[in-house]
This record gives C-alpha cells, structure tokens and sequence, in this order.
C-alpha cells in the first residue's frame, strides 16, 4: 500500500479535479491548491469533468451542484463512486440543507461544503481531512 | 280525504329544509356525521372535490371511506385523525392533510373540523374543507424561488470572500496591515450577508415544511465546540469570556442533525455575544439527562424585559432595549431557533431580567438507552 506523500507545507499532496461552471471560483481553487503542490485540473460542467477523466485519474474532486450542460447529481449518476472507491467527492456548493445536498450523499460524496462560508484555509483542511480519511492510490 | 299536517310538524320540515338549504350552501367542502363519525350529510361541493356521489357516503363511517393521508404520501392512523381528536379533546381541529378521491388521485386540503355538542356530549361533528392546491402550487414555487436567489446571491459572495481572502493570505502578493484590516472588513460584511441568506432560506424552508434533517448520532458537547471555535474571535473582539462545561454523567448523544444543532448553537451563542457588554460572560453548559439533552447558554448582559418575554419567539420582534443599542438585528434568529428546534424533536424556553442577563435552555429528545461517557 502507497500512502500520500506530504510537501512541506504539510500538506497530502493528491490529483484534484475541480468542477465549478463559475469561472472567477475555478480560478481562485486552482491557484489555491496549485500552491500547495497539488496537480488540478479544471473542468467547468460535468460533461467536461467527464471528459477529462478519460486521461486525468484524480484522488479528489471538488464537484458543484448547479452547473449547466451537466450538474454534478448527474455527473455523479454517470460516473459511479461504487466503481471508483478511491476517488473522494468533496460537494462544493452554495445550497445549504437541501435535498440535492442529501441526494449527493446517497449517491456517495464524502462530504458537503458551503462555497461562501468556506475561507480558503479551510478548505485545505478539509480536502487533507478527506485524502487522510482512508487510503487511497499514490499521488503524482 | 288528506289529513292536513299539524302545524307544527310543517314547521319542523320548514326548519330542516331550511337546515339543508343552509348546509348544502357553504362555499366550501362540507361534511357532517354522528357521534359514531358516520356521514349524516355532505354538501355538494365536498362531493365534486371527492369524485363521490351522495349515495356513496351516506351512512358510511367517514374515517374508512375517506381515507386521509399525510405529506409523506402515508395513511393516517385513526387516532390521529382529526375527526378522532375533535372527538376526543371536544374542540375544534384545523390541519392541512390530503385525501383520497374516489379515482385515487391526492388531494390537498386545509380543513376544520369540530364536535357538535350537546350538554357537554359529543353527538356529531361538522368538517368543513377547501381544495389547496393552487396555494400548496404557489407555496412550492415561492419556496423553490427563495432557494434559487439564495443560491445566485451567494455565487458572486463566494467570489468576494475567496477572493478577499486570497489577498490577506498573501496569494497575490504582499499586503500592508492597513489594506489587511480593510480586506477583513470585507470578510465580514460578507459573512454577515450570509447569514442573513442563511436565514431566510431556513426559514422559508420551516414555513413551507421543505427542511431536510439529516440525522445521525452525534455529542453535543463536540457540536458545541466546534461552535466556540468558530464564534471565539468574535467573543474576544469583546473581550467576553466564552466557556463551555458539560455537566452529569450521562452521554450527550443524541440522534440530530449535525448542521441544523449547529445552526441553533450559533444563533442562541451570538445573540448572547451580541447583547452583552464588552468583558461580559457567556456560557455554555451540556447535561446529558435520561431522556434528553439539555443545553443552556448563559450570559450576563443586558436581558430581556418583562414585557416582551411573550413575543420573544415572534417573527421580527426585537425587544426595545436592543433595538436601541444594537442596529444590526433581523428579529429572525430566536423565531429560526424555535422552527428549527420544533423539526428536532427539541424544546426551548428562557428566564431573563432586564439588566441581569439571560439563560436560554433547550433540549434535545434521545432516541436510545443513555450510556456513560467514558471521558466525562
């Protein structure tokens, strides 16, 4: 078994894909956890995050509800996190107690994250707290 | 030879004529049975919103025929039908339940059912019950809409926090102390709008009954701490000495809502912040009880005075003394605690003096046999 490897800033260092339709949010995530070493990538609905995991395996992905083309409760019917037991789903989103938030568990996220309470600090908690939850495939 | 009727058997069919003219014109579904809850009379609206036909109901037992059915799409129980308790308690019942028509379709209905008593003896009841579906239609749409500007309003407050926050934390570049305190009053403006988002979207969520509770079991204890981690800085600002204690040997389990304990926990710890003068005192304690949890959060600040503990819980009411002193209030965040705590299964009530401060109390039912805390 390989365990994550941490960087100096004692962070799990891990694939992260980050699906949000609001350009400005994708940005800032990026440089966020670009500067803590992670490698992320960016998708900006679900169709795309779909097509990014044709050649992208991520540990972790940051995943909005509310996007066009496809939302993430539908990316997250079409991708399956039975079949990919690894991967954590952070929901990243601003609709707090709602019913998509408890269908988003059904289907297995790990966690639920309100986008406009969360500083970025926590977020890198957060996603450590996830990747450190249980073991998961190394890191690039 | 017709024998004429005696006079005073013409003025008895006058009076149940006019009985029936006057039933059978109520504007609304009307339903009337004996003591033994069988139907003696329906009007004709109350048949049109059925699908029924008279025949079809008269001397029938209306808790079988009708059947009633409650949000989750479940039959009602005898006992908890409201014909059951006018019966029972000898006063009027008014909820909102469905029926089921005759061709099995729902429908929802808000109605008001009393006994007709005579000499204290319950020897009928009357119901009366208006189709609402356009209002139930409107309340959805009205709740889906609050839910979506929620969510469009917090979009580009996301940004502005994130954003703020990149810069304090050096992602761009330096910054000097003075543009970091202003960055911070940015954060906080918009920590104070989402909570007013938060709010009102709980709110209309309670009003509208869309909440979702999400339980599992959990301390209350860590809840709470989590909430004094996260409300710390705004105590020290006060310089108020925020503390928590758990008392007792049983466990502060229960089965809850994690976020919605917390949402309660925030609003009462707050408010005790809000309303009490720098270098103050707010405490919380936990007792784990046999059947329940109790928590209270204490303070020694200003108090609520005696004429407005009645409308503490009220929608917009803020007590005279606070509005006076303190501007930034919505009036929303005891009635939001008291929905919220009503979802949980909990109860809440307070003693306070102007001037002398105050104790919030509430509770949280347990679900399972109390067990010790190992580390209490």
């Amino acid at each position: 078994m390989v365990e994550f490897k941490y960087n100096n800033k004692e962070h799990l260092v891990a694939n992260i894909l980050i699906v949000e339709d609001d350009k400005d949010l994708n940005n800032a995530y990026s440089i966020i956890l670009n500067s803590q070493d992670h490698t992320v990538e960016s998708a900006f609905d679900g169709q795309e995050a779909l097509d990014k995991l044709n050649n992208f395996k991520p540990d972790l992905i940051l995943l909005d509800l509310l996007m066009p083309i496809m939302g993430g409760l539908e990316f997250l019917q079409h991708f399956d996190l039975k079949a990919h037991p690894a991967v954590k789903v952070l929901i990243f989103t601003n609709m707090e107690n709602s019913p998509e938030v408890a269908e988003s568990y059904k289907l297995g996220a790990h966690r639920c994250i309100i986008k406009s309470w969360t500083a970025p600090h926590n977020l890198s908690r957060v996603i450590n707290e996830a990747l450190d939850s249980k073991p998961i495939p190394t890191a690039a | 030879m017709n024998n004429p009727q005696p006079a005073v058997v013409i003025q008895a069919e006058e009076q149940r004529a006019q009985a029936e003219a006057l039933f059978n014109s109520i504007g609304e579904g009307a339903i009337a049975t004996d003591e033994f809850g069988r139907i003696t009379r329906i009007n004709p609206i109350a048949l049109e919103l059925l699908g029924y036909r008279e025949a079809d109901l008269l001397g029938e037992w209306f808790p079988k025929k009708i059947v009633a059915l409650n949000e989750q799409d479940v039959a009602i129980n005898l006992i908890d039908r409201p014909i059951t308790k006018a019966f029972l308690t000898g006063r009027s019942v008014t909820e909102k339940i469905f029926y089921r028509k005759k061709n099995g379709q729902h429908l929802p209905v808000q109605l008001t059912i009393s006994p007709i008593l005579l000499d204290d003896r319950p020897i009928g009841a009357i119901e009366v019950f208006r189709d609402i579906t356009i209002e139930e239609e409107i309340d959805r749409m009205k709740s889906e809409f609050i839910s979506l500007a929620s969510h469009q309003l917090r979009t580009p407050l996301s940004a502005i926090k994130t954003y703020s926050h990149m810069l304090v934390d050096g992602y761009m570049g330096d910054v000097t102390p003075a543009q970091k305190k202003s960055l911070r009053t940015i954060i906080g403006a918009t920590n104070r709008m989402n909570e007013l988002i938060s709010t009102l979207l709980n709110i209309t969520r309670i009003e509208s009954g869309t909440i979702v509770i999400n339980p599992r079991m959990l301390r209350v204890d860590r809840a709470a701490e989590e909430v004094i981690k996260e409300l710390c800085l705004a105590a020290s600002e006060k310089t108020i000495d925020l503390s928590m204690a758990v008392s007792g040997k049983l466990a502060t389990s229960v089965k809850t809502d994690n976020l919605i304990l917390k949402e309660i926990i925030t609003n009462l710890v707050s408010n005790a912040i809000k309303y009490t003068n720098d270098g103050g005192t707010v405490s919380i304690t936990i007792r784990g009880r046999t059947k329940d949890v109790l928590i209270t959060v204490a303070d020694n600040g200003w108090g609520i005075p005696r004429d407005a503990h009645d409308q503490v819980f009220s929608k917009f009411f803020r007590a005279q003394n606070t509005v006076k002193r303190e501007t930034t209030g919505t009036g929303l965040g005891l009635y939001l605690v008291k929905g919220l705590l009503d979802r949980l299964g909990g109860t809440i009530w307070f003693d306070s003096a102007e001037g002398q401060g105050t104790n919030f109390y509430f509770t949280l039912p347990k679900t399972k046999r109390p067990v010790r805390n190992l580390d209490t």
